[in-house]
Parts: C-alpha cells; structure tokens; sequence
C-alpha cells in the first residue's frame, strides 16, 4: 500500500461490518488478479472502489460476495471469519452484489426473478407477496420498473433497475454494484446516488465500482483505488482530488484536469472544428415518420425524423429504454418498422434483411457484443469475418473461405486496432471486454462504409479502450463518412458530435448543436421537460 | 469432520476436478469409452463371466485381423454417415433425432433400382441419387415444420421415424416384394452394388462414400460460407443475424444435408451387401434397425467433428463385429446384448466430464439443504412434509 495514502479508517473503534484481510486471487490459468489486498468497509459508508478495467475490482467484490473463494487470505466480520460457499449464504449474511451483466432469468417477469431470489427449498413462492413488497419499495426508492413484462423484453437499463431492486429486496446490509452508472443516463445516475445516499443514511454500507472519477467522488465517502491487483490508495473523498485519483488510478502523471473524466482534452480542438464540417455533406441517412414497436407491442419509435450527413457525427443522447435501441434495429434491419421511410444514399431499407442493409455501406457497432456482435466461441478470425464472410475478399471459388487471407485481415485488424490477443485462432471468448469491442469496432470500420451506426459504443470499457474507440469514430467522421452515436454516456455524446438530438419516449425533444444547450438543460429534455419550458 | 484431512483432501478433489474438467475432448471421449468398457466388464463379472477373456475374443473379433476389420469397418459405414446427420445439426443449432427414419427412406428408395436395368456403375449412381433425395426429402418436412409452425424439430422427427419405420415396412411387403420370397424386398442387381473389398465379408467400397462424406462435410463446415453461416447460427442465432445470415436457410441447409447423408447410409446397407442380400421385411429389417440412433451415439462420442465421428465409428464398428465372435468364444460365451450394454455405458460416461463440471454446484446446493434442514428443524420438516 503507497504509504502516502494513510488508510481513512479513522473510525476502525465504531466497528467494521466487514474486513478482507491479505486477500491475494491467483486464477487457474496462473492470472494474479489480486495481491494482498486489505479493505475494510464499515456501516454507513458509500465506498468507491476505483481501478481501469482488469484492476481487480471485480474479482475482490466477488469475493466478499461469496462468488469466488480466494487463493489466500480471509474475510472475517466482527463475528469471526466468514467464507461463503455461494452467493446465496453471502446474502443471507446480508451482502448483495448487482452485476454489470446481470444475473435474471429472460423469460420470467421482474416479479418472478425477485421472488425466485427469495425461493428457498421446498417453500413456495408467494408471488402476490413478491410484487407488494416490490411496490413500496418501487415508491420508497424511486426506480420504477415494468413488473409484467418478460424482463428480456426490457431495455438493458431496465434490466439494472430489476437487478438492484432484486438484491434490495433481500434487505442487504451491504450492497456492491458493478459499473452501475455504465447503462444509466445522468438522471438515472442522479436518482440511484440519491437512493444510494438514502440507503446510507439508513445504515447500509455499499460498495461502487466504477472508472468514473466525476462519479465517485460525488457519492462515495472513502474511494479505495486498485491497479494491476494492488490496492495502490484508500482515501476519503474530501480530501482527495481529482488529479491525485486519476494518477492513483493509471499510475502515471496525466496533466490537465479534464484528462482525468472521460472527456479527453484531446477530442476539444477537434470539437472546435467541427463546425467547418457541419452538415454540409452529402445526405447519407434519411428517416421520415418512422413508427416502430418495442417488444412490449407498444410503440416505441414515434414519428421519428431526421437525417445524417458525410462527414458528421450524429448523436441521440438519452435515458435507455426511450426507443433508442428499437430505432437501431429497425435502421440495420434487426427489426420491422411500422410505417415511414428510411433510406440510405436514396435507397429504401425498410424492410430489407442485414446483408443487404451492409452492402449499402452501413455499419453497425451492437449495444450488446455479447448477444449481438460476438459469436463467443468462435475464433478472432471467425468473427472479424461475421456479416462480411461473403464479400469476394474472403471467398474463393465454390464458396470456398480464404482462411490466409482471412487471417491476414485478422492480423491487420490487430495492428490497426490494437486487439491484445495470442492470435487469429484464438476464441473470442477469452479476450478481455476491450479488446472485443476493438475486435467488433474494428471488423466494422475495415468494411469501410459509408455510415456508422454505433450504439453504446464505450460501454463498460475502461477509459484507455473507450478512448481510444471515441477517437476512431472522430476520425472516421474526418473523413468524411457519417456517424450516427447513440450513447447514454453524456459526457460521450457532447464531446463527439456535431448534432444532438435528445430521445424521450420514442421521440426527439430537441435537435440542435451539442453548445446550444447546457448539461443541466439536457437533463430536463431528458427527463420529459418540453424544449419550451427548458429555454 | 477432521481439522487436518479436510484441505489436503479438497485440494486433491480440486485438483482431480480441474483435471478432469480441463480434458481435451477426445481425451474426454476415450475416457468414456474406457468407463464404459469398465462397466461392462464389471456386469459379466458380477454374472459369472470372465471379462478378460470376453474382450480378448471382442478385441480378436473386431482388429484381430483383415477379416475382423473389415467387419468391423463394414459396420461402421453406415454408422458414419447416420453420425454425420446428427452432428451437422448440433452444429446448427437442433437436435436432428430423425436419421433412422431418413435413413429408412434412403434405402427403400435405393431398392427401387432393382425396378429397371441400366449400365452397371450408372445404376448405383442413379440408386444413390434416389436415396439422398428420400433421405432429403424426408428430412426436409420436419425441418419445414419448425421454420413456418415452430414445430419442435425433435417431436417432429421422433414422430417421422415411426412413420418411416412402418412406411418402410409396407413398401417392403407391397410394393418392393420378392415375388418368390414375400418375406424379402427385391434384390438390387450387382450392375447397382458397391463392389466387395474383402471377399466373404460386407466390407464394401461403400466405406469410402462414407469417408468422403465425412471428408466433404468437413470441409463444407469449417471452409465454405455455407459451413461459416451454420456453425454461427448453431452457436449464436442473434449474433448470426446480427451478421447478415438468414437463420431460417441454414436451418434448411442443414436439415438437407443431414438428410442426404442419412439417405446415404441407408443406401450403403441395402446396396453395400453381398449380392445376395434383400431387405427382409419379414424379420423387420434387422440390418438397417437402430442405424440412425446408433449414428447419435458415434456422433457424441466423435464429438460432433466429422473425423472424430470417423474414428468413434471404428470404435462402435467394433463393438459390433467384436460382439459377434464374443457370444461364440469359450466355453461360457458372454451374450450380444453385452455389447449394447457397453454401448449404452459409453454414451453416458460421456455426459460425465459435464456431470463433473456441474458437481461443486451439486455439492454446494446439498449442503445448503442438510444445513437449511438442520438449522429450522421443525418447520423445514413440516415444509417438507406438507
């Protein structure tokens, strides 16, 4: 531990509810991803746990939950050591861990998961109990979901909220939350810090892992920092700055304070610029009146118009769950719209399959890589070809595939994107969340097209990899081809687009130039607030 | 519980774990074979049989010799072709249960080659033809069925098997009959045979339509955009999509190929015999029964991979002819049904590595019961009770 960080357990004589002791995790493929680590969290305190991705954040929270036992070391309570054998004893014992890829069951309604959290052998399920302590706690907390509708039927920031009220409702005295805040938009995150703050006050100790800087130090009370597995700083939050927990955090000086939030200094002069480009390109993507339905069957795009331009970033920012994901898919012929027009370059594609969709030169950055834009057991090479296996590159004769110069694609790809692989042959499956969306961003801009539809392009990935990835769609845009963004990452949207429009069931508030309006009006039109009102 | 045995003996069970978990899969697949040859081995035992000397007539009766390995490929053609139906649907994503009644069709409709003559050669080609397109075409029908009503592809098949079983059986007995012997089908001329390898055996040229079939397959998987498009929408339907490949094609593709190869194989049987061989309709086709299932088996154990399928299919070839001399060795010969036994032990020692996989959960949940059971016990029993 860097002993210029004095550990800010000041108030160690009020009792801990919890203390990870030397905990030290070698995995089984000979990965050390925690080295004696000693964290303490104590009752009524919000804690941030800070690391890139790959830290260690991860791996010490599962093992506090129960998820993971530790190679070394020990978790005792007051009580004496405690050892998990499942997640189940960890709640029992009071610790709840929400995920960022969350643990519910597809088919079944946000009430069946949260009573079938509650299921215990040979008792029943008493749903009408589920869904009455599911009510009050919807109104005491504030998050509001669907509770009859399959749950893969909602939105991925839907999802979250059936997650942490799941883990709530098992009246946890400690909560973890994985990267919460990576779906939510800055209304949602207000709303879950106030409850977060709210859960405190009443005496429950939470744990936050996140890689926002902006984030943790407006909610936490001590942030505790991991790089490369080691608990390199346990700080409180008044006294720590930005600067000092972004250095903490990479390990190296970075200069200039906005280099630390994910607005890179970098992306302002080219914000600057932008507005020579404008959107006096060629029209590329046109859509007139679309009317498209969400799985629920009821509509979810509502008479949405507008176009995207050579040569321009297009953005959609907000909440998830407005339609953003619905107009996606109906735009790279995922889903079936309704009714309106949506053309590319003046050809219709409404109704048309995806392959055709691509071979108008559009191409489509998924929201989920894992469901959408990965085949997870197949190889790097196998799914760096997905959607362009039959261009005349990759097959010969007879429909024969070019594996040389498939792999050579591969290799390309790598050098060019920066994918940390051992090779072509290797699955998909063990590379790191980064290095799969590089693969999935890099598989599309080679296809060199003329329109990029990225959504949720940077989520869940830590800074390095995010930037990286922001800077490709700028570049892309610089030369000349049409971005249209569609992020709940505010910070995201304002530092990369040209145009902005503002997505609030199924409809635009406002579209308009991303410095026309300030972060706090956002929020309102984000929230449902009309244009007129916010002005 | 003891203080000091309790971690070394969960590292050594950890360690065990690990291993077995971490099996490459034709590890895994020898593994089983060898579980099941235990099994079997453990039952004669048990009735008074010697197993040492049974699997030394099994082993001498089935790679004894060129005579025994060319039963024992014989055996293994058809099963080889059956295999590949399975596994080309796996690989798609469904359970294809529907070779036997493919495979069925396919014979039937290369018998009907002894309706007509033409040039030797031509004719076993145009035999072929009919089989692969019966097989097809039987296959095409469930694979249809789930495309447009979403009809369960493995009730679908699993009924088309019955179907084709006594379909098969009228034909033999109607339309296809021997004049002079109504309890056989019509015997294809030897213009329409695959030519012996092995004289006084069923050890055909038919083994290398099989070989060649597995070969194609191959490569149709793993090296045309066909193959490409199947093995994604097998592993990831959403992904697939994703990526501009039409779920409902591949589907087709496969059901097709499976088909054509089960076709194929019931084309092998009825056309790879001797010449005197017809289908006997009377005994209800004993040479061509539990073909297509027996194909399941060789599938798992060949691990779905088309040469894999090859060598598990030299294995259950064997236990086949093997089983033959076994019931004849000694003087206490070990019955055939010892064979399917093994057979039968084999399949399910290959689910153990995934029984394996799943046992810590197995573990925690039993232990969570004793310790939720101890920890209310009265109201849990009453719970349990009720």
């Amino acid at each position: 531990m860097n002993a210029n960080d004095a550990p800010a357990n000041a108030r160690a004589s009020d009792g801990y509810f919890l203390r990870a002791e030397n905990i030290t995790k070698v995995y089984s493929d000979g990965t050390v991803a925690l080295r004696e680590a000693t964290l303490e969290i104590h009752p009524r305190e919000i804690v941030g746990l800070l690391g890139e991705n790959g830290a260690g954040k991860t791996t010490l929270t599962k093992i506090l939950s129960g998820l993971l036992p530790p190679t070394s070391g020990r978790v005792t309570s007051p009580k004496g050591v405690v050892r998990f054998q499942s997640p189940r004893e960890a709640l029992d014992f009071g610790i709840g861990m929400v995920h960022q890829h969350f643990a519910l069951v597809g088919t079944f309604t946000a009430t069946e998961n949260v009573a079938l959290s509650h299921e215990r052998p040979f008792a029943r399920i008493r749903l009408d109990q589920a869904r009455e302590r599911l009510d009050s706690l919807m109104k005491e907390s504030g998050l509001h979901v669907p509770l009859d509708v399959p749950v893969e039927k909602l939105a991925v920031g839907e999802q979250q909220r059936v997650e942490i009220l799941k883990v709530l409702s098992r009246n946890v005295q400690l909560l973890i939350l994985d990267e919460p805040t990576s779906v939510l938009t800055p209304l949602e995150v207000d709303e879950l810090f106030l409850l977060l703050r709210r859960l405190r006050d009443a005496g429950t100790s939470i744990i936050l892992i996140t890689h926002k800087l902006k984030e943790v130090q407006s909610v936490t009370d001590r942030i505790v920092v991991l790089r490369h597995g080691e608990l390199v700083g346990d700080v409180k939050t008044s006294t720590a700055t930005t600067e000092r927990l972004a250095q903490l955090m990479v390990g190296r000086a970075v200069e200039g304070e906005s280099t630390a939030v994910e607005l890179s200094a970098e992306q302002l002069p080219r914000a600057g610029a932008r507005s020579k480009i404008g959107s006096s390109g060629e029209r590329i993507l046109h859509v007139a009146d679309l009317v498209a339905k969400g799985n629920t069957g009821d509509v979810a795009v509502d008479r949405l118009s507008f176009d995207v331009h050579a040569g321009e970033i297009f953005g959609i920012a907000g909440v998830e769950g407005n339609g953003q994901s619905e107009l996606v898919e109906c735009l790279t012929g995922l889903r079936r719209a309704v009714s309106g027009i949506a053309t590319i370059k003046g050809t219709d594609i409404l109704g048309k399959d995806p392959r055709e969709i691509y071979r108008l030169g559009v191409a489509h950055i998924p929201e989920d890589r894992w469901r959408l834009g990965l085949v997870l057991p197949f190889t790097l090479a196998e799914n760096a070809i997905l959607g362009v296996h039959r261009w005349k590159e990759f097959r010969g004769p007879f429909s024969f595939l070019r594996w040389g110069r498939i792999n050579r694609h591969v290799r390309e790809l790598m050098d060019r994107f920066e994918i940390q692989a051992t090779g072509p042959n290797a699955p998909a499956k063990s590379l790191s969340g980064g290095n799969q969306q590089k693969l999935i961003v890099g598989r599309e801009l080679a296809k060199n097209p003329a329109i990029v539809v990225a959504s949720q392009p940077t989520r869940g990935l830590d800074i390095g990899a995010a930037k990286y990835i922001r800077d490709l769609l700028v570049e892309m845009r610089n030369n000349g081809r049409a971005i249209l963004l569609v992020s709940a990452d505010l910070d995201e949207v304002l530092a990369l687009v040209d145009r902005l429009a503002i997505m609030y069931e199924g409809r635009f508030m406002t579209e308009c130039a991303p410095t026309d309006l300030n972060r706090q009006q956002i929020g309102m039109l984000m929230g449902g607030v009309e244009r007129k009102e916010v002005v | 519980m003891s203080e000091q045995a309790g971690p070394t003996q969960s590292r050594l069970l950890r360690g065990v774990h690990r291993t077995v978990t971490g099996l490459h899969p034709a590890l895994e697949s020898m593994l089983a074979a060898l579980i099941g040859l235990l099994v079997g081995a453990a039952l004669m035992y048990m009735w008074g049989f010697n197993p040492w000397r049974a699997y030394w007539a099994l082993l001498r009766g089935a790679y004894g010799g060129s005579y025994e390995w060319a039963s024992t490929l014989a055996r293994a053609t058809p099963l080889i072709l059956t295999a590949l139906t399975f596994s080309v649907c796996v690989r798609a994503g469904m359970f294809n249960i529907g070779a036997e009644g493919q495979m069925f069709m396919g014979a039937m409709a290369a018998i009907c080659v002894a309706l007509f003559k033409m040039p030797p050669g031509i004719h076993l080609i145009v035999g072929l033809l009919f089989a692969l397109i019966a097989g097809a075409a039987w296959s095409i029908v469930p694979a249809v069925l789930k495309i447009t009503r979403g009809v369960s592809e493995v009730i679908s098949t699993i009924m088309f098997n019955w179907i084709a079983r006594w379909l098969a059986l009228y034909i033999a007995i109607f339309i296809l009959v021997d004049p002079s012997r109504a309890e056989k089908t019509l015997t294809i001329p030897v213009s329409a045979r695959f030519p012996i390898l092995v004289r006084g055996t069923d050890f055909s040229y038919s083994f290398f339509l099989a070989v060649f079939a597995a070969l194609v397959l191959y490569f149709v998987l793993w090296h045309t955009t066909m193959g490409y498009e199947v093995r994604a929408a097998g592993l990831n339907p959403t992904a697939a999509r994703y990526g501009g490949i039409r779920n409902k094609r591949t589907m087709i593709v496969s059901f097709l190929l499976g088909g054509i190869t089960a076709g194929l194989a019931g084309a092998t049987v009825v056309m790879g015999m001797p010449p005197s061989y017809a289908a006997f309709g009377g005994g209800a086709f004993p040479e061509l029964t539990n073909i297509g299932f027996d194909g399941m088996a060789v599938a798992m154990v060949g691990r779905n991979h088309p040469i894999g399928i090859i060598v598990a299919s030299v294995l259950f070839g064997g236990l086949n002819a093997g089983g033959r001399v076994m019931q004849f060795y000694g003087s206490n010969p070990v019955p055939l049904e010892m064979v399917r036994i093994v057979m039968g032990a084999i399949v399910l020692a290959m689910s153990i590595p995934e029984l394996i996989r799943l046992f810590p959960a197995i573990k925690s949940q039993g232990e969570r019961l004793v310790a939720a059971l101890r920890r209310h016990g009265r109201p849990a029993s009453k719970e349990g009770s009720a």
